[in-house]
């Protein structure tokens, strides 16, 4: 496969072209090319940046006559569709722990894990030419060229199954205006342990009507074959797009950080960064849920209720018996936890400071602390 | 069309109002405003006569289509055969939309697809419920067509919107990296309180326009609820100053022998520990050291049980600045800790500060508080004790003073700092002997070291 990076292109187009502009981006690049497929692979391996650089395309790059591929993948990360619940999809407390950030794509369907054993390729076309059975086609015909007998195929919910029975990609679009994109995953060499670490809900009790992942067993095609790695398989789809599609395009190199070929990327990597968007954009839904509380001598049963808007808690209320803790304590507690964002952070400062108003009695402290505890751990 | 020309003659006869008040200046704006406007599109009748100022003629969009009507937006077609989506609205009703502007998404089968607006307007009525399913060809949404609302009424209720769901935690003055200073009580003003409450307060009247002709900025005034956390903390921080018998006691450190020690071993220290080596280090010791010294300087009163509660532990809570806020971490059992254990705690906390993990268990509890007004060029004051504890130090500003050394003046980096504490438990002597020896290790650490 001839590897460019970016800037070759450019040299090359504006040699061919003589422009007098000082700095072309990247869709003038391609305009001036004048081809009509093009494929495209990132220098990132940073989630938001290769996000950005989606939804840049998508924006800028004129699909009417056009079509693309892109490929990239990234470092380990959480990916949740535009319409889903983050706290009920994924474990939050554990990914902090590992440092795996989470990130909210703005195509729809469900949540997928992410790291540098996994690849994703976006087919970019107009909306007319939106063909996902067609995409996928390229993905499992490349992969029976590189391995005849493998038995690899698309379902009707846009899966690709191995042997029948293993999930080795997911699919997920996005139908703009004028265009479309459709992105899906295939699973080479992913961690599968921290896969199934991560992709449990946060708490439990969560009522909500935000999309729901379908859960499946995986596996990886290395299992299958160690000879099937990233890269190669990378090279095999990219050749079999050109083929499929009549195009010639080499892979092109992107660094999706470069704000001077894609003026605007770095507020769109902003933007899909903000805590307003990952979890801000959460449909409405409530949390009812009840739990232990202990401390040396005793233990009791307490019952958390809250609606959560946008990511903000409208009502809480914590209830724990009242022999265990003076009622209102818990109700005071509760009651400033609304307004607050649904954050641990956020929630740990208030219960700091919280405690600290408290009238002094060693064992209150310790209740209310064990319980301020209790709570930011749902979080 | 009677609707609209009513509307233009009000807007006619209030602008000509404005000129006979001798504005000259607004006439002139409004002048060309309404120029400017081949058809000054009303959005609503029903909203006209709230308006009472002549800026808003500048907010009427010039547009050809100026009549209100309202037209119903169907669920376009799915592709690929799909017959049904769920929708998740994006615009809410009552908000204007520009041509174009994406109303909502309707997901179908892992796929988001955009329902732009055919036309700019105001959401009339959503015809479906958030997360319901939807057919294609199906009644969506209700738009009212017409001008975008006037942005005047909104911009207001814009701004008290996000104040109150932003700050759940007391805000801080500034952004700050390191360590800071607690909000700083405000000196006794010499008059007479006056007794008028602030909801009596009217907002003043405007003055005449300016000699130079400049136009009048805006007085208006906006109101935002106090949040809960806000009250209570003010509340708690009252309470306290009220049952102790708060004051504060001054001194000045010489920081020549601790910048010097500083400039010698930074860049080992660096090598060795792979942190810098900061003031806050010493500073921390030196209260730990004095703390275990005056043992009451570390306790603190039980007004319930009328005990006094000595600690054989050293917890020194730092108050630190942050985008959100004031936040207290607290280095735990300093006693036992050297300067490069203290340095290293000082930077996990403030980097977990930083990327907004610090936990609870990081916050609670301390026995003794530091603020560093410093770092915003403080050059001295008086901190607030933080309750439940009984005392505060507070560091402010380097600056070069001239000092008098052996019968001669130098100059010297020298730091006030303050120790505001508690006299119902604290006497002078102990206070004063508390804050010397703080200044005797800062300006000396061998102190430390031959435990004097």
């Amino acid at each position: 496969m001839i590897l460019r990076t970016f800037s070759n292109l450019c040299a090359q187009s504006q040699a061919c072209f003589r422009s007098a502009r000082a700095k072309s981006t990247l869709s003038d690049v391609i305009d001036e090319t004048g081809k009509s497929g093009l494929i495209l692979k990132s220098l990132s391996t940073d989630i938001f940046e290769n996000l950005a650089l989606e939804d840049w395309i998508h924006d800028h790059v004129d699909l009417q006559n056009r079509n693309m591929l892109f490929l990239w993948s990234n470092a380990p990360a959480v990916v949740i569709g535009r319409h889903q619940n983050p706290w009920q999809e994924c474990n939050l407390q554990v990914m902090r722990q590992k440092g795996i950030p989470l990130a909210r794509r703005r195509s729809g369907g469900g949540t997928v894990f992410h790291d540098l054993g996994n690849v994703n390729f976006t087919f970019f076309t107009s909306k007319k030419n939106y063909d996902r059975h067609r995409n996928l086609q390229v993905v499992t015909s490349a992969l029976k060229g590189l391995r005849p007998d493998m038995d690899v195929r698309a379902t009707e919910r846009f899966d690709i199954l191995l042997n029948g029975q293993h999930k080795i990609s997911g699919t997920a679009a996005k139908l703009g205006r004028t265009a479309a994109y459709h992105h899906c995953t295939l699973l080479c060499s992913a961690d599968r342990a921290l896969l199934s670490a991560v992709l449990k809900p946060t708490c439990q009790g969560i009522k909500s009507n935000a999309t729901q992942s379908v859960p499946s067993p995986v596996k990886n095609l290395l299992d299958e074959d160690p000879t099937l790695d990233c890269d190669t398989i990378m090279d095999s789809v990219a050749s079999q797009y050109n083929t499929e599609f009549g195009f010639s395009s080499p892979v092109t190199l992107v660094d999706p950080s470069d704000e001077l070929s894609l003026p605007g990327i770095q507020r769109m990597a902003c933007e899909l960064l903000a805590w307003e968007w990952t979890f801000g954009r959460t449909p409405k839904f409530s949390i009812c849920t009840t739990f232990e509380l202990k401390n040396d001598t005793s233990i009791c049963n307490a019952t958390l209720n809250m609606d959560i808007k946008n990511g903000i808690i409208e009502t809480c209320d914590i209830e724990v018996p009242s022999d265990w803790l003076p009622v209102e304590l818990s109700r005071e507690f509760s009651l400033h936890l609304i307004g607050g964002k649904l954050c641990p952070y956020q929630t740990s400062v208030i219960a700091a400071a919280f405690l600290r108003t408290i009238p002094q009695n060693k064992e209150f402290e310790r209740k209310m602390y064990n319980l301020c505890r209790r709570v930011v751990f749902m979080m | 069309m009677l609707s609209h020309s009513r509307c233009v003659t009000r807007n006619v006869s209030r602008f000509i109002a404005v000129i006979s008040q001798g504005n000259n200046v607004l006439a002139r704006q409004a002048v060309s405003g309404l120029s400017a406007s081949r058809s000054v599109t009303v959005n609503n009748p029903a909203k006209c006569g709230a308006r009472s100022s002549v800026f808003q003629i500048r907010y009427f969009r010039t547009s050809s289509a100026c009549r209100n009507e309202v037209i119903t937006v169907k669920t376009p077609a799915f592709a690929e055969s799909v017959t049904e989506g769920d929708v998740r609205w994006e615009k809410a009703v009552g908000d204007s939309v520009k041509e174009d502007e994406v109303v909502c998404e309707i997901e179908t089968d892992k796929t988001s697809v955009q329902v732009p607006s055919p036309a700019a307007g105001v959401i009339e009525e959503l015809l479906v419920p958030d997360g319901e399913k939807v057919e294609g060809g199906q009644a969506l949404f209700k738009l009212r067509k017409g001008a975008v609302a006037a942005q005047a009424a909104e911009a207001p209720a814009a701004v008290a919107a996000p104040p109150p769901p932003a700050a759940a935690t007391p805000p801080a003055s500034a952004v700050g990296p390191i360590p800071t200073t607690m909000p700083p009580v405000p000196p006794v003003p010499g008059a007479a309180i006056s007794a008028t409450p602030v909801s009596a307060i009217k907002p003043t009247d405007a003055p005449a326009a300016f000699a130079d002709g400049r136009g009048i900025p805006a007085r208006t005034e906006h109101r935002v609820k106090m949040n809960r956390m806000r009250l209570r903390i003010a509340q708690r921080l009252k309470e306290a100053q009220n049952t102790c018998a708060m004051l504060t006691t001054f001194n000045e450190v010489d920081m020549s022998n601790i910048s010097e020690m500083r400039k010698a071993y930074k860049d080992t220290f660096l090598k060795k520990h792979n942190i810098k080596l900061g003031f806050m280090s010493a500073f921390v010791k030196a209260s730990a050291y004095a703390l275990m010294d005056q043992p009451s300087v570390n306790g603190v009163i039980d007004d319930t049980t009328k005990e006094v509660v000595y600690r054989d532990y050293v917890d020194i809570s730092v108050a630190v600045a942050t985008p959100k806020g004031l936040v207290v971490p607290v280095i735990r059992g300093v006693e036992g800790m050297n300067f490069a254990d203290i340095e290293k705690t000082i930077n996990e906390l403030g980097e977990k500060a930083r990327k907004n993990e610090l936990a609870v268990e990081d916050m609670d509890g301390g026995t003794f508080t530091i603020s560093n007004g410093g770092v915003f060029g403080s050059m001295f004051g008086t901190p607030i004790i933080n309750p439940p504890q009984s005392a505060i130090l507070g560091m402010h500003g380097i600056f070069d003073r001239p000092v008098a050394i052996g019968g001669k003046v130098e100059i010297r980096p020298m730091m006030y700092v303050a120790l505001t504490y508690d006299h119902r438990l604290i006497d002078g002597r102990e206070a004063v002997t508390f804050l010397r020896k703080i200044k005797a290790v800062v300006e000396d650490p061998r102190v430390l070291l031959l435990d004097l």
